[in-house]
């Protein structure tokens, strides 16, 4: 009996340490989440993203519930006919912060910032090209002429870009206490962007393997199973 | 074997499940000399039950609406609980359902399965094979991407060249001259309905079979009971082991290749102003579009790619000789290898952009497929040495 | 595992051991494994809880005598205002002869509306319109039009008859008063549907029925 106290003693207090690794265990891809909150939410949004789905990234309840009530949205009109808005739910998606096209448009000289749902996937070169992207900024060398609005990187086949060099080192400070280079923030922020485009990715591969297991061990017991029955024919 | 026979039980006299089971599924007659590429009938029975009870599933959270369905499916990939799993069982079905379908059909052709007796299990099996196309064409549009409305567009376009008819019954069953929310409710509906005609069929499919008989590799049906197998324990032990390999290549698909086989652009809602760059078809349908390309005629295209079908369905009367593996027709066993190779490389064509090169591939290619069924199917029948 | 222990017979077809049993029991805990993330998927994602929603509705331009429905929770909430004759009914010893619950023993309303007229302040009323017997929404019998003056909430699926207090006849199939939710006037015109100031732990889970 007092063994079973002290066992559940035990395990009482390794719980709240236990609750708390995912925060303190900052994968790049929690770390992206950080960058992606304080940079890229500045001008993209992710529309089949709900900020529940956060919790993927060892985002605690609270700190989802926060976020989300910072974001407003638009909740149909008051009496007088008047845009009423209300704060954004767990449930709600995370909206770009254009509250329509056009708004996005015109604040970023015509073009529209990409919404990141799936843009690791659907862009070709994938997280790998978000990253080499963010890296390959470069100052516009002497006799190109760029448009207004256009920033000079390498990475893309006409050497320009819509979007201004969005990181800077030290821009933001990580609460694992990562050094927040820029270097680190491109990698960590395209390592979320792959994780946010391919959903439930780490639990895939661990039911995956559970699966396979399963299915090795039902193989060899069917393929033992049928010699045996074959052997036996008449 | 044969138990004495007792007073029928109650179930028995006014339904005889039970004896017809055990007289179909355990006592039923099989070839002795029966390969792994008889197993894949199984295979095609499991991945079907999987396709309609994740189907259902998945429709359940779907919204037939061109405003909603794109992000409905986003929803099912994203926040329903262990939506993920359902829809990557129903993607990663229709590339096994397909796989083990042309596997299924290469191993009648290898081995005649088509002959007589078995001309009707053959016609109502090409005849599924329609249908799953139909249900996998109007599926592909259901999430509603770039690729599921180009590929629809496409295949529309191409249907309207059918002269008098193509342009009105397209419209009539589509609702439209376009791609609209019309469309998408009725495809969804076709697609619904069509999974459950399949059933019906696959259990003609099965009537038949279990009529005439399987066909086995000599091709030479058996006469006594001393060549053959109950089909319990024999035959379901080794369908068990082989639909446990099955199983483990579509897990393997399921849960750590989900986009090894479908196409990004299908991630971005659909646009009706943008064309998608890289214009493609799902895998299974790669042979079909090389053939409609490989034509400088839309409507030849398009009829080419249907008599491609269509010479299969004439085959038991195209190929006359009564000995049934490919086996023992020395020229059959090497003009068919050379069907199954340009089927394969009409595949890889279609999948590539129309250069020159991949188009006379997909010429040549084409060229065999049809030479091989109507000419020297009908000619070697007529004057060959069988072994 | 009885039949482990009998040695196969040799060359037979139909041997049930070991090994047999564990392959189609194995078989079939897949099979049924296979079933849990299809029912899974059958929960809400977003079923949220029902405790921290609040609204706040304006009543200054509620007459005597009239009623208007709010939306709360997914539920219809009745508001009426009453009139001093609507009260007086509400008293009426023959009246409270004929109710079934009067003195609102069932808990079915917060601790500051357990009171003869089952409401923070007797001139308002705050009722969830749902019928206790099966769910359907009652309406409202305007005072004087009814044969009772007092008005009242008349069921249409099952003919129960609830007074302008909530309360259910005698003779009704309901079986229970109608539920009041949390209410508390932020003034004299203005009131929140959600929190109770008078009884702060209350929740609509705990109620009876509703």
């Amino acid at each position: 009996m007092s063994r079973l106290i002290r066992n559940f003693v035990l395990a009482a207090s390794l719980a709240p340490l236990l609750a708390a690794l995912p925060a303190c265990a900052s994968t790049p891809a929690q770390r992206g989440l950080i960058v992606f909150q304080h940079v890229c939410a500045a001008c993209h949004g992710m529309e089949h993203v709900d900020y529940g789905d956060m919790a993927a990234f060892g985002l605690s309840p609270d700190a989802i519930h926060n976020w989300a009530a910072d974001q407003q949205l638009p909740n149909g009109t008051d009496d007088n006919g008047d845009p009423k808005t209300r704060p954004a739910t767990p449930t709600d998606p995370i909206l770009s912060p254009y509250p329509n096209e056009a708004v996005g448009r015109l604040a970023n000289h015509g073009l529209l910032p990409p919404d990141l749902s799936r843009l690791a996937m659907t862009l070709p070169g994938g997280a790998e090209q978000i990253r080499r992207i963010l890296l390959s900024y470069a100052p516009t060398p002497a006799g190109v002429k760029l448009d207004d609005g256009r920033y000079y990187n390498t990475a893309l086949k006409w050497k320009h870009i819509g979007m201004p060099p969005p990181l800077q080192d030290g821009m933001l400070t990580y609460p694992d206490g990562t050094k927040s280079t820029t270097q680190q923030m491109a990698t960590d922020v395209s390592a979320f962007l792959n994780d946010v485009a391919h959903p439930h990715v780490a639990e895939r591969r661990r039911i995956g393997v559970y699966v396979l297991a399963y299915l090795v061990l039902m193989a060899v017991l069917t393929f033992v199973l049928q010699r045996r029955i074959w052997k036996s024919r008449p | 074997m044969p138990a004495p026979e007792k007073t029928p039980g109650w179930l028995e006299r006014r339904l005889p499940v039970m004896s017809v089971l055990r007289r179909e599924y355990i006592a039923f007659p099989m070839p002795r000399n029966l390969n792994a590429l008889w197993s894949f009938g199984a295979f095609l029975m499991v991945t079907m039950a999987i396709m309609i009870a994740s189907g259902l599933f998945l429709a359940i959270n779907y919204t037939p609406d061109i405003t909603q369905a794109f992000a409905s499916v986003e929803a099912i990939d994203r926040q329903i609980p262990s939506g993920w799993f359902l829809r990557s069982l129903h993607m990663g079905g229709v590339t096994m359902l397909f796989a083990c379908l042309y596997i299924h059909i290469a191993r009648s052709l290898w081995y005649g399965s088509y002959k007589a007796p078995r001309e009707l299990l053959w016609l109502t099996g090409l005849g599924m094979m329609l249908m799953v196309m139909v249900t996998a064409f109007a599926g592909y549009v259901l999430p509603w991407g770039q690729m599921s409305y180009w590929g629809a567009t496409v295949v529309l376009n191409a249907a309207h060249t059918i002269p008098l008819i193509g342009k009105p019954v397209s419209e009539l069953l589509l609702g439209g001259e376009t791609l609209g929310n019309t469309a998408l409710h009725r495809l969804f509906v076709l697609h619904f309905t069509m999974a459950f005609a399949i059933l019906a069929v696959i259990a003609l499919h099965v009537i038949a079979l279990h009529v005439v008989k399987p066909n086995n590799p000599s091709g030479i049906d058996p006469v006594s009971p001393k060549q053959t197998l109950p089909f319990h324990p024999y035959y379901t032990s080794r369908d068990g082991f082989a639909l446990c390999l099955f199983l483990m290549v579509y897990a393997g698909l399921v849960f750590f290749l989900p986009d090894l086989l479908t196409l990004a652009d299908n991630y971005v809602q659909a646009n009706p102003l943008v064309t998608p760059r890289d214009i493609r078809p799902e895998w299974y349908f790669a042979p079909f579009y090389a053939i409609l390309r490989a034509v400088p005629s839309r409507l030849g295209g398009l009829l080419l790619a249907v008599g491609s079908l269509a010479v299969l369905f004439a085959l038991p009367s195209l190929d006359r000789s009564p000995t049934r593996p490919a086996t023992r027709r020395p020229l059959v066993r090497l003009s068919l290898p050379l069907a199954f190779l340009s089927f394969i490389l009409l595949g890889v064509a279609g999948m590539h952009p129309p250069t020159e090169t991949w188009l006379i591939v997909s010429r040549m290619a084409m060229a065999w497929w049809f030479i091989h069924f109507l000419v020297v199917m009908p000619l070697v029948s007529e004057r060959e040495i069988t072994s | 595992m009885t039949q482990s222990e009998t040695p196969p017979p040799e060359g037979g077809t139909k041997r049930r051991d070991l090994l047999t049993t564990a392959t189609v029991t194995l078989g079939c805990a897949g099979a049924c494994a296979l079933a849990v993330p299809f029912l899974n998927s059958l929960k809400n994602p977003a079923a949220t809880t029902l405790s921290d929603k609040t609204i706040e509705v304006d009543l200054s331009s509620l007459a005597p005598g009239q009623d208007m429905t709010v939306q709360w929770q997914d539920w219809p909430i009745f508001i009426q205002r009453r009139t001093p004759q609507m009260l007086a009914a509400l008293q009426t010893p023959a009246h409270i002869a004929t109710l079934r619950d009067a003195n609102s023993k069932m808990l079915q309303q917060p601790k500051d509306a357990t009171n003869w007229h089952r409401s923070v302040r007797p001139d308002y009323g705050v009722l969830v319109g749902i019928c206790t017997h099966l769910g359907c929404v009652p309406s409202f019998e305007k005072p004087g039009s009814a044969p009772e003056a007092a008005g009242g909430y008349f069921c249409p699926c099952h003919g129960s008859n609830f007074d302008a207090a909530g309360r259910v006849a005698e003779r009704a199939p309901a079986p229970y008063n109608l539920p009041v939710p949390p209410v508390t006037f932020l003034s004299d015109t203005k009131i929140r549907i959600g929190h109770s100031a008078g009884d702060p732990g209350f929740s609509m889970s705990d109620i009876q029925q509703i």
